[in-house]
């Protein structure tokens, strides 16, 4: 098991967050999708500490604050998506097009 | 008395405002105001004249005041007064009075009466001004006031459309000649450098005027004397004027006015006398009317008219002996010619009055339904005929032997004339007095006329009876009018005795053919006029001298019309019109490119910011997804530059 795996399966988990996101309709689908690629980050730091700095639990620190801020941003998040689904009635993120130009 | 000849025009003028302003609140309706002024002037020329005879005048007198001044030459208003200006002051104030007075009776009635009054003072003002100016300027002012005078007093019965037309015609043809008038005045004035009658005549005699220039504005002012005393070729407007009331033929058409052309020659003869050139115009021009008159009166029948054609035919006389260089002849001639001729025209209105009509041919037999009008008109016919002792003898023959002694060919002229005037006289006198009457009821309706118009006749008779010899006798006349410049030329010396018999003879012998003729063969004169038809036609219609004046009247209409056609069709339609039609073609043009070039490149820049909006906004979807996948794939774009790099 060397770095690369662990970047490797961060990346994977990073580009399948960009896919849900880029491809989910449901906006609680994005909502989730963000959450994989805020998790693609926190494997990162985990990995990173783990090689280069063993003894120092810097990167497990980060990966707090993160798991914090992603739970803060969910409820954020789904505040203003039940917002939204008052106004509008839909979850599907195509009908959300009031800044279109 | 000199120093106070100036009032008579003044008066006279005066005379003419307060009749026509004032009249109707004086006796007679104001033709007291103008009898008492014309016999005052008559008082004084009388007076003048008799005194200028017995030598008891200091002549020639002259007297002005500056009026205005231009450049360096000064213009005055002024009296010159010499013998010729007496000879003439005489002929006007007599004959003036006597119409004035015979007005009386044939204007009476007449609903402007008073204007006729007014008129003929204003005429008579503008005569006596004429006569005795110092100045050329207020000579041809006073010259172009007879003019006016005239013309009014021939349209004086202006209801007529055929006295409306004359004045017309007397008016525009005597006008015709008084351009020429001008243009010589001028030329005169350029030569001699002022207006001034005497310093002019001064310059002329001492042969200080440039005698081409001179010769040259001389016959440019006779044009004014063609017109004015009618003589040929525009002698045709003198006829037409005896449309006017037969007193104003009288006095105007006859006796002053037509004279002034001859005044005028007789005013700057030395002038004349410096030119052969000039001379000769007068005398040939003279010699031609007096002849072609005579001639148009042989067939006319209207009373008056014959007159006219005489009273022409007179006045060429008068030419014929200025420019023959029988200054004294022509003056002579005036003179005289004015007593009887003033007599014929007031008979024949004195006829008229009774008879109510011009034509010859409606009368005969009058002599003992008018006798005095007869044996005036018989003096008069007499007179001018030439038959001794009367008037017209002695000057007549002065003239023929004038003209004998310049040239043979202008005393045959004047001869012949002489004839045919003896012999038209002859017949007019036949056939409105003699023979049976042929018109009954004009013949009943005629009788003789009241004094105020018969007392002139015979006042008039005894003038043209004894003028002739009176003023002939011990050369009265010519001590008084005489010309003491060079000739031009030398005349020929002729027998006065001899020209006297001839004429006599030409007179009687024509005359009394006449007589003949027209009392006892009328038949013969009508079979005459039948065979020479087209001779008869071509007197009648003055030698078709109106056809072509008419001629030239038409030509300037139709070139009127033709400018007016070119002005209209052509200036308009395509000048004013075509421009008006290329600026809206410019203007089209002028639109097409302000819509499609001007405005189109305006408009391309708000189109083509429009249609980049259009386009940008496409990128704009408003989905969410759809910038995160421009963001996605621009930052693998710039990962993949940045690992490939």
């Amino acid at each position: 098991m060397t770095l690369y795996h662990y970047l490797a399966l961060s990346g994977l988990l990073f580009a399948s967050g960009v896919f849900g996101v880029l491809t989910r309709r449901n906006i609680i689908g994005i909502l989730m999708s963000i959450e994989l690629m805020l998790n693609s980050a926190n494997i990162n730091f985990a990995a990173f500490n783990s090689y280069l700095y063993p003894d120092r639990p810097l990167g497990q620190v980060a990966v707090i604050f993160i798991i914090t801020l992603a739970a803060a941003e969910v409820v954020v998040g789904l505040a203003l998506v039940m917002a939204i689904y008052k106004n509008l009635k839909s979850v599907y993120a195509e009908d959300y097009n009031i800044l279109k130009g | 008395m000199l120093e106070y000849v100036y009032i008579l025009p003044l008066l006279c003028f005066a005379a003419a405002g307060l009749i026509l302003a004032f009249g109707k609140w004086f006796p007679g309706k104001g033709a007291s105001i103008g009898i008492a002024v014309a016999g005052f002037n008559f008082a004084v020329a009388a007076t003048l004249f008799f005194k200028a005879l017995g030598g008891g005048l200091q002549l020639p007198y002259e007297h002005s005041i500056p009026w205005f001044s231009f450049g360096e030459h000064l213009a005055t208003l002024g009296v010159y007064v010499d013998g010729l200006t007496i000879a003439m002051l005489i002929v006007v104030t007599t004959v003036s009075l006597l119409v004035h007075i015979y007005s009386l009776g044939y204007m009476h009635g007449d609903p402007r009466f008073k204007r006729f009054y007014s008129y003929l003072s204003l005429f008579t003002a503008s005569m006596l001004g004429l006569t005795i100016t110092s100045s050329m300027m207020v000579f041809f002012m006073c010259w172009e006031l007879v003019g006016v005078c005239s013309y009014l007093l021939i349209g004086f019965w202006f209801e007529k459309p055929s006295a409306a037309y004359a004045g017309k015609k007397a008016f525009i043809t005597t006008k015709l000649g008084d351009l020429g008038f001008l243009v010589g005045l001028l030329a005169l004035f350029y030569c001699a450098g002022t207006f001034e009658i005497s310093k002019i005549l001064e310059l002329a005699h001492a042969n200080a005027l440039p005698i081409a220039a001179a010769g040259g504005a001389a016959i440019l002012l006779f044009f004014g004397a063609v017109g004015k005393s009618a003589q040929f070729p525009l002698l045709i407007w003198l006829p037409d004027a005896m449309e006017g009331p037969s007193p104003v033929s009288a006095l105007i058409h006859a006796a002053t006015m037509v004279a002034a052309g001859v005044y005028m020659v007789a005013r700057l003869y030395a002038v004349y006398a410096l030119s052969p050139a000039a001379m000769n115009v007068v005398a040939w021009t003279g010699a031609i009317t007096a002849f072609t008159a005579a001639s148009m009166a042989l067939t006319c029948f209207d009373l008056k008219r014959v007159l006219a054609f005489s009273t022409v035919s007179q006045l060429g006389y008068m030419m014929l002996a200025l420019g023959a260089g029988s200054f004294t002849a022509g003056m002579f001639h005036l003179t005289t010619h004015a007593y009887f001729k003033a007599l014929l025209f007031l008979a024949a209105g004195s006829v008229l009055h009774a008879v109510h009509s011009n034509d010859m041919r409606e009368m005969g037999g009058l002599r003992h339904k008018m006798p005095i009008t007869y044996v005036t008109f018989l003096i008069g016919t007499l007179a001018l005929a030439g038959i001794p002792p009367f008037a017209g003898f002695f000057s007549k023959d002065e003239v023929l032997a004038g003209a004998l002694a310049r040239n043979p060919y202008l005393f045959l002229l004047g001869a012949v004339a002489a004839a045919m005037t003896a012999f038209y006289m002859a017949r007019a006198f036949i056939m409105t007095f003699h023979g049976k009457p042929r018109d009954a009821h004009k013949h009943d309706h005629a009788h003789e006329n009241p004094a105020t118009m018969t007392v002139p006749l015979m006042f008039l008779s005894v003038l043209a009876l004894i003028s002739g010899w009176a003023l002939a006798h011990g050369e009265l006349f010519e001590h008084l009018v005489n010309f003491e410049g060079a000739l031009p030329f030398e005349l020929h010396h002729v027998s006065h005795g001899t020209v006297a018999l001839v004429s006599t003879i030409v007179a009687v012998v024509s005359m009394g053919s006449g007589l003949w003729l027209y009392r006892f063969k009328p038949e013969i004169p009508a079979a005459l006029r039948e065979k020479f038809s087209f001779f008869v036609d071509m007197l009648e219609k003055r030698y078709w001298l109106d056809a072509f004046f008419l001629m030239w009247v038409d030509i300037g209409d139709w070139f009127s019309r033709f400018l007016f056609v070119f002005d209209f069709e052509f200036l308009d339609q395509m000048a004013i019109d075509g421009w008006a039609w290329l600026t809206l073609k410019l203007g089209a043009v002028q639109g097409w490119i302000d819509t499609y070039i001007v405005d189109a490149t305006v408009d391309m820049f708000g189109t083509v910011s429009l249609a980049g909006g259009r386009l940008a906004r496409t990128v704009q979807t408003g989905f969410v997804q759809n910038y995160l996948l421009f963001v996605a794939v621009a930052v693998s774009i710039f990962a993949a530059i940045a690992f490939s790099g």
